[in-house]
C-alpha cells in the first residue's frame, strides 16, 4: 500500500511544480522522504491574513490516500480552526470513520479523491471564512465572535511575524 | 446451545411459539432459576443468521430489490420489516436516496459521466489510466482502478462496521458500495470481517436484541418486550446473568433505576467502604484473623472452634431455627440514638446514623455478592471435574447427579436475589413500621432457608467425597437435597414476585398475625408459611 502512496505523492509533487497553483507553493522538507511536505501559504487577498507568508508542514500516512494527511502551521497562527500547536482542524482532514457523533456529513470528510491541491484550497478558504461553530482554538473563536477589532489585531501580528521569517 | 432441535424459530409475531424451549439456555437443561424466563430467547450465531435471512427474504420478495439492498434497508429501519414496507411505499425515491441505492429510473442523471465498458478512463485517485467496466464504479459512473478500490475498501473494513454504509469515494457522491462489489475487492480476512459485521448488524442495529454480556460470548438475546422498561433477568448458557434492559448484573426484584442509584452510591462511598471490603474479620472469641472461604454465613474458627455468624459476629447458637434462636442478622435497628442531645450532637448522630444505615445494607449486599461469585465458581468446578469423581466414588452415573448441579445453581441464583433485596431494602424500606418488619422477616426467613441448602451442599456433600458411605446414605442425601432445592426455589420465586409488586396486602391484620407468629418453633422445617397466609 505504501508503494501506491509514494507513487501518488511523487506524481502530485511533480504536477504541482510543473503547474503551480496560485496561493501556495509546496516542496519536500527532506528530498528523501516523500511523506513530509513543506507548504508556504499566501494570506488570501481581501482578508485579515492578506500579505502573510505562512509556513506549514503536511505529513502523510503510509496508507495515503485512504487516510488523510495532517497539516500543522509552523508560523504563528491565530484562527478559530487552528489549534494552539498549529494543527489545522477542518472536516476534509478527518478520516471517514472519525466522527461517530455525526457532526459532519460523510461527504465533507476525507475521501481518497482529495489531493494536496484540494486540501490547500480548503485551507485557503478556511482563512477567508473562519468557522466558529466547531472551533479548535476556543479563545480565538470567542474573540472572533465578540471582539473583532482585538481579533484583527492579533491576526495582523501573526501576518507581520510571518513576513520576518 | 441446548435449544430444541428443529424449533420453528423464525416467527417473531407468534407469542405462543415453542413454549418448551423458551430461554432454555442452560447447557445442562436445568431449570433452577427463580424468575420467569419466558420473556426472552437466546439465539446462537446460526439462529441469528437464520432470522436475518428470513427478514431479508421477506423484504426482497415484497419490494423486488436485491438481497443486499434489502439488508441495507432493514439496517436503516432497525430490522423492522413493517417499517421498511411502510416507508418504501410512502416515498420510494426518497428512501433510495437516503440509503444510497440506485435510483429506480434506470437512466441515472449522472449519465453524463457514464462511459462505455472498455473505454480508457483516468482513476480520480491515482490518475492511472485503465479500461472502465461495470466493476470500476458503483452505478454512478465514478470510475476507480482496482488498486484504489481495494485500498479504499481495506481501509474501510479496518474502520469497523461503518464499512456497511460505505459510499462511492467521489466527493459528494452518495451511492452506496454494494456488498458484491466490496467482496470483489476484499480478500481473505477482510472479506470474512465484512461477513461478521453483516451478521452482527442484525443485533447491533436491532433494538429488540442485545448481545450477552458474558466475556467472549456470542449469544444474542431477543426480548419479547411487552414489559416496557422493567427489568428482565437473562441467564445465558455461558453462565452470565444480566438484566436485558440496563445491561447490569441481573437484579430482580429491584428495578433498573434503583440499581443504578445503588451502584452510583456504592462507587461514591467506596472510600468509606474499603474497610468492609477487606476480606478478613477477627474471630470474635480468639481474635485471630479469619478469611471467609465458603458461601455459608455459619463460621467455625479453625483454631478455637468458636461458631459464629459472619454477618454480626454473634454466636451461631443464637442463630437459625434448629436451636430455637432467632435469625436476626438482617435487621437494622434505628434505636440507638436517644433524646437529650444538643443540636450539634444530633446532627452528628444523624450523619453517623445515615452512614451506619448505608453500611448495614452495603455490607450485606457485598457479602451476598461475594457468596454469589463463590457459588458460581463452585458450580463451575463441580460441573467440570468434581461431578465425575463423585460419580466414581458413589458408583452413580453422572446423568443421575444432576440434582447436585441443580442445588448449586439454585444457591448461586438465590445469593443474587438476596444481594439485591438489600438494595431494595435501602431504598424502599426507609420508614420503620409493619412493612419494613415484614420485609425483614421474609428476607431473614429466605436467608435461613438458603443457609440450610448451602450447608447441605458445602458440608454434607463434602462427606461423600471423603468417607465411604452406603448407597442408602447417598439416596437419603439425594432426597433431602432435592427437597431442599424445591423448597428454596418456591420460596424465592414467591418472594421476588411479591417484592416486585411492592408487598401487596401488607399492613392488614393478616400480616400482623404473621409477624407475631414469626418466632420460629424449634425443629420446625422451613416451609412456605408466608405465601400460604398471604394467598
Amino acid at each position: 500500500m505504501s508503494d501506491q502512496a509514494v507513487l501518488l505523492l511523487r506524481k502530485q509533487l511533480k504536477e504541482l511544480s510543473r503547474n503551480p497553483i496560485e496561493g501556495f507553493s509546496a516542496g519536500l522538507i527532506d528530498d528523501s522522504n516523500v511523506f513530509e511536505w513543506e507548504i508556504m501559504i499566501m494570506g488570501p487577498p481581501d482578508t485579515m491574513y492578506e500579505g502573510g507568508f505562512f509556513r506549514a508542514n503536511m505529513v502523510f500516512p503510509k496508507d495515503y490516500p485512504n487516510n488523510p494527511p495532517s497539516v500543522r502551521f509552523v508560523s504563528e497562527m491565530w484562527h478559530p480552526n487552528v489549534y494552539n500547536d498549529g494543527k489545522v482542524c477542518i472536516s476534509i482532514l478527518h478520516s471517514p470513520g472519525d466522527d461517530p457523533l455525526g457532526y459532519e456529513q460523510a461527504n465533507e470528510r476525507w475521501s481518497p479523491v482529495q489531493t494536496v491541491e484540494t486540501i490547500m484550497l480548503s485551507i485557503i478558504s478556511m482563512l477567508s471564512s473562519p468557522n466558529d461553530e466547531s472551533p479548535a482554538n476556543i479563545d480565538a473563536a470567542k474573540q472572533f465572535r465578540e471582539d473583532l477589532p482585538g481579533f484583527r489585531k492579533k491576526v495582523s501580528q501573526c501576518v507581520r511575524k510571518s513576513q520576518e521569517m | 446451545m441446548s435449544q430444541g432441535a428443529g424449533t420453528q424459530d423464525t416467527d417473531d409475531s407468534d407469542p405462543d411459539e415453542g413454549d418448551a424451549d423458551y430461554g432454555n439456555a442452560i447447557l445442562s437443561g436445568v431449570e433452577a432459576h427463580v424468575v420467569k424466563r419466558e420473556e426472552y430467547r437466546c439465539l446462537d450465531a446460526e439462529q441469528v443468521l437464520e432470522r436475518q435471512r428470513e427478514a431479508v427474504r421477506g423484504v426482497t420478495q415484497v419490494l423486488q430489490v436485491t438481497q443486499d439492498d434489502a439488508t441495507q434497508l432493514l439496517r436503516a429501519f432497525k430490522w423492522n420489516v413493517n417499517r421498511v414496507n411502510d416507508e418504501w411505499f410512502g416515498d420510494e425515491e426518497g428512501i433510495r436516496e437516503k440509503v444510497g441505492l440506485e435510483s429506480s429510473s434506470s437512466a441515472p442523471d449522472e449519465a453524463s459521466g457514464m462511459v462505455d465498458d472498455g473505454a480508457e478512463v483516468t482513476c480520480s485517485v491515482c490518475y492511472d489510466e485503465f479500461p472502465a467496466s461495470k466493476h470500476t464504479h458503483v452505478g454512478c459512473g465514478h470510475n476507480f482502478c482496482a488498486t484504489c478500490w481495494s485500498g479504499y475498501l481495506e481501509n474501510a473494513v479496518s474502520d469497523g462496521p461503518s464499512v456497511l454504509d460505505l459510499r462511492c469515494p467521489q466527493e459528494g457522491c452518495k451511492r452506496r458500495v454494494p456488498e458484491p462489489m466490496a467482496k470483489r475487492y476484499l480478500k481473505g480476512e477482510s472479506a470474512e470481517r465484512l461477513d461478521v459485521f453483516k451478521w452482527r448488524s442484525w443485533v447491533d442495529d436491532n433494538p429488540r436484541v442485545k448481545w450477552c454480556t458474558g466475556a467472549g460470548c456470542e449469544v444474542a438475546v431477543l426480548c419479547h418486550g411487552d414489559r416496557g422498561e422493567g427489568p428482565v433477568d437473562v441467564h445465558c448458557g455461558c453462565g452470565a446473568s444480566f438484566c436485558w434492559s440496563c445491561q447490569e448484573d441481573a437484579h430482580r426484584p429491584v428495578d433498573c433505576e434503583t440499581v443504578k442509584k445503588w451502584l452510583v452510591k456504592n462507587s461514591a462511598e467506596s472510600e468509606n467502604m474499603n474497610w468492609i471490603l477487606a476480606n478478613t474479620k477477627p474471630c470474635p472469641a480468639c481474635k485471630r484473623p479469619i478469611e471467609k472461604n465458603l458461601g455459608c454465613m455459619h463460621m467455625v474458627c479453625s483454631q478455637c472452634k468458636f461458631e459464629f455468624c459472619w454477618m454480626c459476629c454473634g454466636k451461631w447458637s443464637e442463630h437459625g431455627e434448629r436451636t430455637g434462636g432467632y435469625y436476626a442478622c438482617n435487621k437494622y435497628s434505628q434505636s440507638r440514638e436517644k433524646e437529650g442531645a444538643s443540636e450539634e450532637e444530633k446532627r452528628r448522630a444523624a450523619a453517623k446514623q445515615s452512614l451506619e444505615r448505608y453500611t448495614h445494607y452495603y455490607e450485606r449486599w457485598a457479602a451476598h455478592g461475594a457468596s454469589q461469585t463463590k457459588a458460581a465458581k463452585d458450580l463451575a468446578e463441580m460441573r467440570e471435574a468434581k461431578i465425575l469423581r463423585l460419580g466414581d466414588l458413589q458408583n452413580t452415573p453422572v446423568s443421575q447427579l444432576k440434582f447436585v448441579l441443580e442445588a448449586m445453581e439454585q444457591i448461586a441464583e438465590c445469593r443474587r436475589v438476596l444481594k439485591w433485596t438489600y438494595g431494595y431494602g435501602y431504598y424502599w424500606m426507609e420508614e420503620d413500621g409493619l412493612r419494613k418488619k415484614f420485609f425483614e422477616f421474609i428476607q431473614g426467613d429466605a436467608e435461613s432457608t438458603l443457609e440450610l441448602l448451602t450447608e447441605a451442599v458445602e458440608k454434607d456433600l463434602e462427606e461423600f467425597f471423603t468417607e465411604e458411605k452406603s448407597l442408602a446414605d447417598f439416596a437419603d442425601f439425594r432426597g433431602r437435597l432435592t427437597g431442599l432445592t424445591t423448597t428454596v426455589k418456591k420460596y424465592f420465586t414467591t418472594m421476588v414476585t411479591e417484592l416486585e409488586e411492592g408487598l401487596p396486602g401488607v399492613g392488614s391484620e393478616v400480616v400482623r398475625a404473621v409477624s407475631l407468629e414469626a418466632t420460629p418453633a424449634a425443629e420446625e422445617p422451613p416451609k412456605l408459611r408466608r405465601s400460604a397466609r398471604l394467598a
